[in-house]
């Protein structure tokens, strides 16, 4: 779980896109083998399915998505964010503060075992929205959107490890389609725009 | 008897689906509309019947209580059913005309109608599912199967309208869907609760007393501003004047006359909940007023200000998803305001854009300042852009006056001035700002337009997706389109002055699943 909160850092200040999609993916396979960790103990078919599920998709398929974005819209490589490097690492931070915040304010002792699970999936949330809002490309924010989700993954998984496998399938699926979707829009946007930038989109005002 | 509700509910659900697979290999246009027509028409079939039944059995249930429809959701799903009615056949004569201009392909036909189809799939499954997680998965899929729907005509503005809906959409959905975990969070060491029924509603009800209240409460704030986003509500709206304007008038009416409605319908099933396991408090409901207040206030701001009329409509939409919370906050007689300010602003919502969208394809433009003496261009559909005006601002006969007379009523009842006040000004600026756009509508003169040339040309770009040369040949209304216009309005006009028994008493159960009405309204 530590090294979600490392990993969201790092995406935080990574300036290539093929790295953050690399990271993306890595986040998606931990959290995949966190659900096996996590019940070890009482692992079921079930837990099972989800984790496989989830490996497949988070850890692979996103990531082979996204690259095919890339080379469909032919962009370049570098993210060019609204806030640099530096400064992003700082709100990160300041986020990770935040998430302990959260943590502390909510009751869920005797439900979550691992401390440190409540933080990390609240500051992976914090990180996708920051992603979603901070960075100008369509497809970047499309990678903030994908580690938002997988915040809120690492929170189901850890508080609510018994909702049923239909409803987790469901939310991968929707995950899935989500990605899918928002590829072709990204491809779309592209071939009527001849860039993917997020910031041009903005003849719409009022 | 279990067994006939399983099949009901399932054909229900299946029969849209089926319908929006099978365009998929559809190979001319008339023969999609027709499998289009099909599969919402046996839909609506199938979900008149569980209205039906529900009204008669109270409520219904299938799949151990995973299907459920009680007197609320069957009450929505009504109102559901009476949107998709209207604006398939709207969608007929629109993409009619589209098709006769050149402006519709095989392609984008087919685009539009399996999208039209799931997405008729995916606000059921949001009204006709007990548990809380697959009502999420609903709305999400809503998201992702309207979204395409923006842009049939594709342009850099539907696409940019299209991507913010997306992004935004998601995001907050993604939002309800921690509020969701939260809300089984807040179940567990709640004896006589087994935790795979942890997000069932009927069973989250039962025992809603034992919830921890911090959770819930923490809970229901993540789903206001999840489902609030989709709903609507300011100041998570930014996606909604851009999609709504770009989107075909069809699609429009859709989004404006039931999406909305549906996020709204899932913040309403977790009220009963989180008000039980905070003793009855009314911390949710001044939430809800509060945001409702806040929406209705950035509605009018911007309706001053908004020369584009399906942008104006859209904020008109703000507001009233702003009433209507109002209305849920308030309480009491409140919740029997909201079930009827909901039926009548989808009903009169769909018809403005209808006519937005009709006026646009007419004239070649959406800019109101163009359509002055809109009448002219066609009389049937610059009137009713008139009357909808007149009746979405709450002159009297029309219904939405005597909804929004009954949350004045009940802001009254509960001696909440300060709401009261801030609601009225609200609504005046709102009332003036659209009379004045509505009154050149009506009369104006189309002379003024060259005036504003210049000024509008970069509007001009926005109706990219309307017919470059107005055609004067489009200017014949069929008797399906006076029907679209006469129906509805006159349905409003008719509830505005005489309530049915059978209605009266179905908004009362449905309000009363919310909270407890404390007197009879509609007597």
């Amino acid at each position: 779980m530590m090294l979600l909160i490392v990993l969201d850092l790092a995406l935080l200040c990574i300036s290539l896109i093929n790295t953050g999609i690399l990271i993306v993916g890595l986040q998606g396979l931990l959290l995949g083998f966190f659900v096996i960790a996590i019940h070890a103990n009482a692992l079921s078919v079930r837990l099972m399915a989800i984790a496989i599920a989830g490996i497949a998709i988070k850890g692979f398929l996103f990531p082979v998505l996204l690259r095919r974005a890339i080379r469909e819209a032919g962009i370049l490589r570098e993210i060019k964010p609204f806030v640099g490097p530096g400064l992003s690492l700082v709100s990160g931070i300041l986020m990770l503060a935040v998430a302990l915040w959260i943590k502390s304010k909510l009751p869920l002792g005797g439900i979550i075992d691992a401390p440190i699970t409540v933080p990390a999936s609240f500051m992976t949330i914090f990180t996708g929205l920051f992603l979603v809002i901070a960075r100008k490309k369509a497809l970047t924010q499309c990678m903030g959107y994908i580690v938002f989700e997988n915040g809120i993954y690492a929170f189901g998984i850890a508080a609510a490890g018994d909702i049923p496998l239909l409803v987790e399938l469901g939310l991968l699926l929707d995950a899935f389609v989500a990605v899918f979707v928002m590829g072709i829009a990204i491809y779309r946007i592209n071939q009527e725009f001849d860039h993917i930038d997020a910031t041009e989109l903005s003849s719409l005002k009022g | 008897m279990d067994n006939t509700h399983t099949l009901l509910l399932l054909s229900l659900l299946l029969a849209p689906l089926v319908a929006g697979v099978l365009i998929i290999f559809v190979r001319s246009i008339r023969a999609i509309f027709i499998t289009m027509a099909a599969g919402i028409m046996a839909g609506s079939i199938f979900g008149m019947i569980a209205v039906i039944k529900t009204c008669k059995y109270g409520t219904i249930s299938a799949i151990s209580s995973w299907l459920y429809v009680d007197a609320l959701s069957s009450f929505t799903l009504a109102i559901m059913l009476i949107v998709y009615i209207l604006s398939t056949t709207f969608a007929y004569v629109y993409f009619k005309k589209e098709f006769l201009v050149g402006n519709l392909s095989l392609k984008q036909a087919r685009q539009f109608a399996a999208l039209w189809c799931g997405s008729f799939f995916s606000m059921t499954l949001v009204l006709v599912s007990n548990n809380l997680g697959i009502m999420w998965v609903g709305i999400e899929a809503t998201t992702l199967l309207t979204a395409f729907l923006i842009c049939i005509h594709s342009s850099k503005q539907s696409l940019e309208a299209m991507w913010k809906y997306l992004i935004i959409c998601s995001v907050g959905v993604a939002f309800a869907f921690l509020g969701t975990l939260l809300a089984a969070a807040s179940s567990r060491n709640v004896s006589g609760l087994e935790i795979n029924q942890a997000l069932l509603w009927t069973k989250l009800m039962v025992h809603a007393e034992m919830l921890n209240p911090a959770l819930i409460k923490a809970a229901f704030i993540f789903l206001v501003a999840g489902y609030g986003t989709k709903a609507g509500l300011a100041p998570m709206h930014n996606w909604l004047p851009d999609a709504h304007s770009q989107a075909p008038a069809p699609v429009s009416a859709l989004f404006s006359g039931f999406m909305l409605n549906a996020a709204l319908y899932c913040i309403m099933r977790y009220i009963p909940v989180v008000e039980a396991a905070t003793g009855r408090s009314g911390w949710s409901l001044t939430l809800m007023s509060a945001l409702g207040i806040f929406s209705i206030g950035i509605g009018a701001a911007f309706i001053i200000f908004q020369n584009d009329v399906k942008r104006l409509l859209a904020y008109c939409s703000v507001e009233h998803i702003g009433i209507i919370s109002l209305g849920l906050g308030l309480g009491g007689i409140g919740f029997f305001a909201a079930m009827f300010h909901t039926l009548n602003h989808s009903i009169c919502k769909s018809v403005s854009f209808f006519a937005a969208g009709r006026l646009g394809q007419i004239s070649g433009t959406h800019d109101l300042r163009k359509l002055n003496g809109a009448p002219k261009m066609s009389r049937l559909w610059g009137t009713a852009l008139f009357l909808c005006i007149l009746a979405l601002i709450g002159i009297a006969p029309f219904a939405i006056f005597m909804s929004e007379f009954q949350i004045l009523k009940a802001a009254v009842d509960s001696h909440s001035f300060v709401r009261l006040v801030l609601f009225l000004a609200g609504i005046s600026v709102v009332f003036i700002g659209m009379l004045s756009k509505a009154i050149p509508l009506m009369w104006g003169t189309a002379s003024e337009s060259t005036k504003v040339k210049n000024d509008s040309e970069s509007t001009e770009k926005r109706d990219i997706s309307l017919p470059a040369t107005p055609d004067i040949k489009l200017d014949k209304s069929t008797f399906l389109e006076i029907c679209l216009v006469i129906v509805p309005l006159s349905a409003l006009l008719i509830l505005g002055c005489w309530m049915p028994d059978f209605l009266g008493s179905s908004m009362t159960k449905a309000a009363d699943i919310i909270g407890k009405v404390t007197t009879m309204p509609h007597k």
